[in-house]
This record gives structure tokens, C-alpha cells and sequence, in this order.
């Protein structure tokens, strides 16, 4: 298998002088399903963001499917993201208007300003959110504004947006860290199923070591902006886990 | 030691304003009651002099202020600052007192000066209705006009003056710069000196008027709007970004939809804000029912005034309820 996502020496320093990335090395095949962990503040949320530019990195290179994302700008940087689907723990939608609307700003990758700016969708842009609303359970909701929706729901929509990329990576930021464990395991379960069955390679920070083990096959933690361990879910320990989160963490706390 | 610099300087200047302000208040006062003379010059000097002396011996203002942590054991009644505070609002309040010719004697006694446009309050001269009405309906429609032509220029404006979609590069900066300057400097310019302005430049009337709300709205909404811009969450930006979106599309689907709504409560209560202005800016060749009240203000017929009155009353209500219900509406969206 290929690496769809490659990082070589990656840093990032913010204008305030934080050094959040220090060096990183992270390789990622094609179908993988990758669980970021680390510590508050140890970098996943740059890190994820330095993969799509939507922050500039400092130093050092990354390649998204044969692509160099550091030196894209214009055009090529549009194409490189609309392959790249992302999930945030705020869910970042549009609130006062609808999930249907929602959705089908996911295409906006690949739609002309002009085209956009006279919200005449393609026939098929419109069948295509449906189709994927459908995916995630939310038909019937497709009218209703998302402010009305509830927190999973609002995730699934969010999902069903970046499915209209039709992308190839997708990037989730924490996507279950405002949500209840019960709905937390749905909205996962939906992403296992993205990675299983339509081979799309999945890099997920998380803070909960039970849906880590459950969905991921590989794990990279994060501490200082440097990795600390590289490895598949099951050689995940006690002694590693004290390693990532500090030696007084139990690992109760994350179940 | 450049901050000690710095410090020595700023308490420097501080006691110089505050020995010259003291003397020259003391001056106009000793002048008001005795006729006193003096050249302005010499209060400059012995603002000057007194402020050596007593910042040689230790005494100073300014360095209570820059150097704080100095005389904080101390009551502030045994203290020089406290007392030059104290001596200061006394001036500051005698001087104003005169200069402002306060005369509660005037206002208890001369009542009847005003009899004519009270008596003309309760009998208004309903034969001038139409006329007013006109007035009246020109001024509504200006302010409505100026608010309309206001909002496509501030729309435009406030997405390059909102510090967040502007990009941290130099041309970015300036821009951002250039149109919060401008917007502050003109909004900061009575509506009444444009309304001069204008009716000088295409003559006295209505449009003259509607162009000087206009600038004025243009300025006061830009910053209004740009604020608004500011305070959106980033969140559906960041994730609009994401999708591939360029620039543009991310104003459109997710800047503009988080704004939509505030926009429209803002402009509502600046076309609220501009019929309420029309009438003042009627009274310096703006037109509308403000020019109708000025001759007949001056034409002494306060009967006519009583009615104008009324009228600019009953709208100004009218406008601020509704402005008001649909606000709520809209804040609800
Ligand atoms: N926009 C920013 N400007 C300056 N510093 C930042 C910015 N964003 C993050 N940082 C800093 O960079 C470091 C890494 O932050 P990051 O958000 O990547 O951590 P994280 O692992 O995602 O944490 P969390 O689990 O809390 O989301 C932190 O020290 C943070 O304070
Ligand atoms: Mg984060």
C-alpha cells in the first residue's frame, strides 16, 4: 500500500512564538484508519490543520496523494482540499440555515464563483446530498435549520458534507468530544464505515482509548509537538498510555 | 532606563498640563471678578516654573499616575494629589459655571418669554396639515433613501475593514487601516456640517439632505457592519475553507449568512436613527419638514410650530416601536 499522507521534519511555530510541531514524521497508507492521541495542547489540532493548509506550517514538507501542500496556493490548493473531507469537534456548520444547504456546500470545491453565486445547483449536486443525507441516517432532516438539530446530528450532517467532496482523506478534529458516549459510538461508527467500505484513509484525534482500540487500526500520540509512539492499537499499554498522558493519568479517566 | 525616560517625560508633561490649567483657570476667574489683565505668555512661563519646582521637590502629579506604587500607604487626604484633584474639579466647576452663563434666576422667572410656543403646543393649526404632511413625507422618504443608498457601499466596505478576513499581509493591513480611518473620520463629522456642505454644493433641499445622511450612514453602518463581521464564529469559515472553497465562496456561504440578519436589525435602526437626524438636518437647507419648522419658527407663528411639533412627535414614535418589534424579530432568525 502507498502512503497517502507523508510529513517529513514538520514544524510549526505561532506568531506568538509557541512551537506546537516539533519535527514530525508521520506517514499514512492508503485505507488506514489513524487515531491521533496526546495531552490538551501536545498539537493534533495544528497538526491536522498543516495537512490542508488551513494554517501555514513553518518548516518542513507534506504530500497528500503525490501532492506538495506546502507550496500550493490558488487553484492547486483548492484541488488538494476538495479531496480532503474535514469533521471538527464544533461541528462548524452553518447554523440558521439548512442541513440540505449545509451539505451541498460541500461542493463548493468544485463549482465556479459564478456558478455558486446564483445557488443554482447542479441537478445532481442536489440528488448527491440527498443520497448522502440519507447515508447518515438524516433524511427526513433535510429541510429542517441546523440550529434545531441535535449534537450528533449536527456531526452527521457535517459528515454528509464532507462526503460531497467525494474525498479521498478525511481529517476529524476531535469529532466526538462534544457528544454523549452513546452518540459519540454512532457518529463513529460512521466513520469506521467510510473507512471500511469506500476506502477513504481517516486521521482522527481523539481523548477516548475505548474508541481508539474499537475503530483504529494504527495509533500516533502526540506530546510536546513530537511523537511518542507509533504503533497498532493493541500495543497500546498501560506503561505507553502513562508514557503519552503523564504518569499520573489513569486510564479511567478516557474510557 | 529608555522606560525611565519615557516615564520622566510623561510626568513631566502631565504636571505641566495640569500647573497650566490650574493657573489658567485661576486667570480667568481673577479676570471675570477683577478685571484682571495678563499676557497669555506668562501663564505658559509660570506653568513652567511652578512645574520645576515642585516635581525638583518631589511633589507631582504625573508621578502618582505613572509610578503608582510610590504613596499608596498614604490617605489620599494627606496627600498633594489628592488635594490638586480636589482644587481642580473647584476650578473646573467655577469656570464652567461662567462660561456657560448658567442663570437659574432667567429660568424660574421668564417663563412668559415662552408662553407663544406653549400656547401654540396646545393649539396647533390643523390648517397647515397638508402642507406638513408633504414635509413631513419628504423627510421620511429622504431618510429612507439615504439609509437604501448607504447599504450597498457599507455592505462592501465592512467585509475590508473586518480585521478577520483580511489577510495579515501589508496590503491587507492598509486597506483594513484606510477604510476604519475613513469610516471613524466621517462618522465622526456631524451629519449637520455634510448637510451644509451638500446644500451649498446642489442646493438647499431634500437632496442636500439625503446626501449628507447618506455619507454619514455609509460611515456609521461600515463600522457597525465590520464589527459584526469580527465577531462571527469561525468555525463554518474555517470548515468552508476546507471544502476547497475560494475567497469569495467563503464570504458568500459562510460569512454572509452568520451576518444577514444583524445587518438588517442595524440598518432598520439606522433608517430609525435617519428620520429622527432629517429633521436637524431640514433646519441647516436639508428641506423636509426640519425646513418647514425654521420658517415658521422664524416667521413666529407658533401655532404652525405646534402642529410641526406633534407631527415629527407621532413619527419618531411610529418608527422607533416598529424599529424596535422587528428588531426582536430579526435577533430571533
Ligand atoms: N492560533 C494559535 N495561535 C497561537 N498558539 C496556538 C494557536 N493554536 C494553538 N496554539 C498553541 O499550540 C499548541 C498546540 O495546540 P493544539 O490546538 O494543536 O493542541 P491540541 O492537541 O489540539 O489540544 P486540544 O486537545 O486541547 O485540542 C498549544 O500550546 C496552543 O496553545
Ligand atoms: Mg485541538
Amino acid at each position: 500500500m502507498k502512503n497517502i499522507i507523508e510529513t517529513r521534519d514538520l514544524h510549526k511555530v505561532y506568531a506568538s512564538g509557541i512551537h506546537a510541531l516539533k519535527g514530525i514524521n508521520l506517514e499514512v497508507k492508503e485505507g488506514e484508519f489513524c487515531i491521533l492521541l496526546g495531552l490538551s495542547g501536545s498539537g493534533k489540532s495544528t497538526l491536522l490543520r498543516c495537512l490542508n493548509k488551513l494554517i501555514d506550517s513553518t518548516s518542513g514538507e507534506i504530500n497528500i496523494d503525490g501532492e506538495n501542500v506546502v507550496t500550493a496556493s490558488g487553484y492547486t490548493l483548492r484541488r488538494i482540499r476538495r479531496q480532503i473531507g474535514m469533521i471538527f469537534q464544533q461541528f462548524n456548520l452553518i447554523k440558521n440555515v439548512t442541513a440540505l444547504t449545509n451539505v451541498l456546500s460541500g461542493k463548493l470545491g468544485y463549482v465556479s464563483l459564478g456558478h455558486s453565486l446564483t445557488f443554482s445547483y447542479h441537478k445532481e449536486d442536489i440528488d448527491a446530498a440527498h443520497e448522502n443525507l440519507k447515508r447518515v441516517g438524516l433524511l427526513n432532516f433535510a429541510n429542517k435549520k441546523v440550529k434545531n438539530l441535535s449534537g450528533g446530528q449536527q456531526q452527521r450532517v457535517a459528515i454528509a458534507r464532507a462526503l460531497m467532496q467525494d474525498p479521498k482523506v478525511i481529517l476529524a478534529d476531535e469529532p466526538v468530544a462534544s457528544l454523549d458516549p452513546a452518540t459519540a459510538d454512532t457518529v463513529m461508527k460512521y466513520l469506521g464505515e467510510l473507512n471500511r467500505k469506500d476506502n477513504m484513509t481517516v486521521i482522527c484525534s481523539l481523548h477516548f482509548l475505548s474508541l481508539a482500540r474499537k475503530y483504529g487500526t494504527r495509533v500516533v500520540a502526540l506530546k510536546d509537538g513530537k511523537i511518542v509512539f507509533e504503533g497498532s492499537p493493541k500495543e497500546l499499554d498501560e506503561r505507553k498510555f502513562k508514557e503519552i498522558y503523564g504518569e499520573d493519568a489513569e486510564e479511567v479517566e478516557i474510557r | 532606563m529608555k522606560n525611565n525616560l519615557k516615564i520622566t517625560l510623561k510626568t513631566f508633561f502631565t504636571d505641566l498640563l495640569f500647573w497650566i490649567y490650574l493657573l489658567g483657570c485661576l486667570y480667568y476667574l481673577f479676570n471675570y471678578w477683577f478685571g484682571f489683565e495678563l499676557e497669555n505668555i506668562y501663564l505658559l512661563v509660570g506653568g513652567l516654573i511652578l512645574t520645576l519646582l515642585f516635581m525638583l521637590s518631589g511633589i507631582s502629579l504625573g508621578r502618582k499616575l505613572f509610578l503608582p506604587s510610590r504613596f499608596t500607604e498614604l490617605k489620599w487626604s494627606r496627600t498633594f494629589w489628592g488635594w490638586s484633584v480636589i482644587l481642580l474639579l473647584i476650578v473646573t466647576f467655577f469656570v464652567g459655571w461662567y462660561l456657560v452663563e448658567v442663570n437659574p434666576y432667567k429660568f424660574f422667572t421668564k417663563f412668559g418669554n415662552a408662553r407663544g410656543i406653549m400656547s401654540g403646543l396646545f393649539n396647533p393649526n390643523f390648517d397647515i396639515l397638508s402642507m406638513s404632511l408633504k414635509a413631513l413625507t419628504e423627510t421620511i422618504y429622504l431618510a429612507l433613501l439615504a439609509t437604501l443608498f448607504a447599504i450597498p457601499f457599507a455592505f462592501i466596505l465592512s467585509f475590508f475593514a473586518a480585521r478577520n478576513l483580511m489577510p495579515k499581509t501589508l496590503l491587507g493591513n492598509t486597506v483594513y487601516v484606510a477604510i476604519r480611518t475613513f469610516a471613524t473620520l466621517f462618522r465622526s463629522i456631524e451629519a449637520i456640517v455634510w448637510a451644509i456642505i451638500f446644500s451649498v454644493w446642489v442646493g438647499i433641499g431634500p437632496f442636500a439632505g439625503m446626501l449628507a445622511l447618506m455619507i454619514h450612514s455609509i460611515a456609521a453602518l461600515t463600522k457597525l457592519y465590520s464589527e459584526q463581521i469580527e465577531n462571527i464564529d469561525d468555525g463554518p469559515v474555517e470548515a468552508i475553507k476546507a471544502t476547497g472553497a475560494n475567497t469569495l465562496q467563503v464570504w458568500v456561504f459562510a460569512v454572509i449568512p452568520q451576518i444577514i440578519s444583524p445587518y438588517l436589525a442595524f440598518t432598520i435602526y439606522r433608517w430609525d436613527i435617519n428620520v429622527r437626524m432629517a429633521t436637524i438636518v431640514g433646519f441647516v437647507g436639508g428641506g423636509g419638514i426640519g425646513l418647514l419648522l425654521l420658517q415658521q419658527q422664524q416667521l413666529l407663528r407658533w401655532q404652525n410650530v405646534g402642529l410641526i411639533i406633534w407631527l415629527i412627535a407621532a413619527v419618531v414614535w411610529i418608527m422607533d416601536m416598529t424599529s424596535a418589534k422587528i428588531r426582536e424579530k430579526l435577533i430571533e432568525m
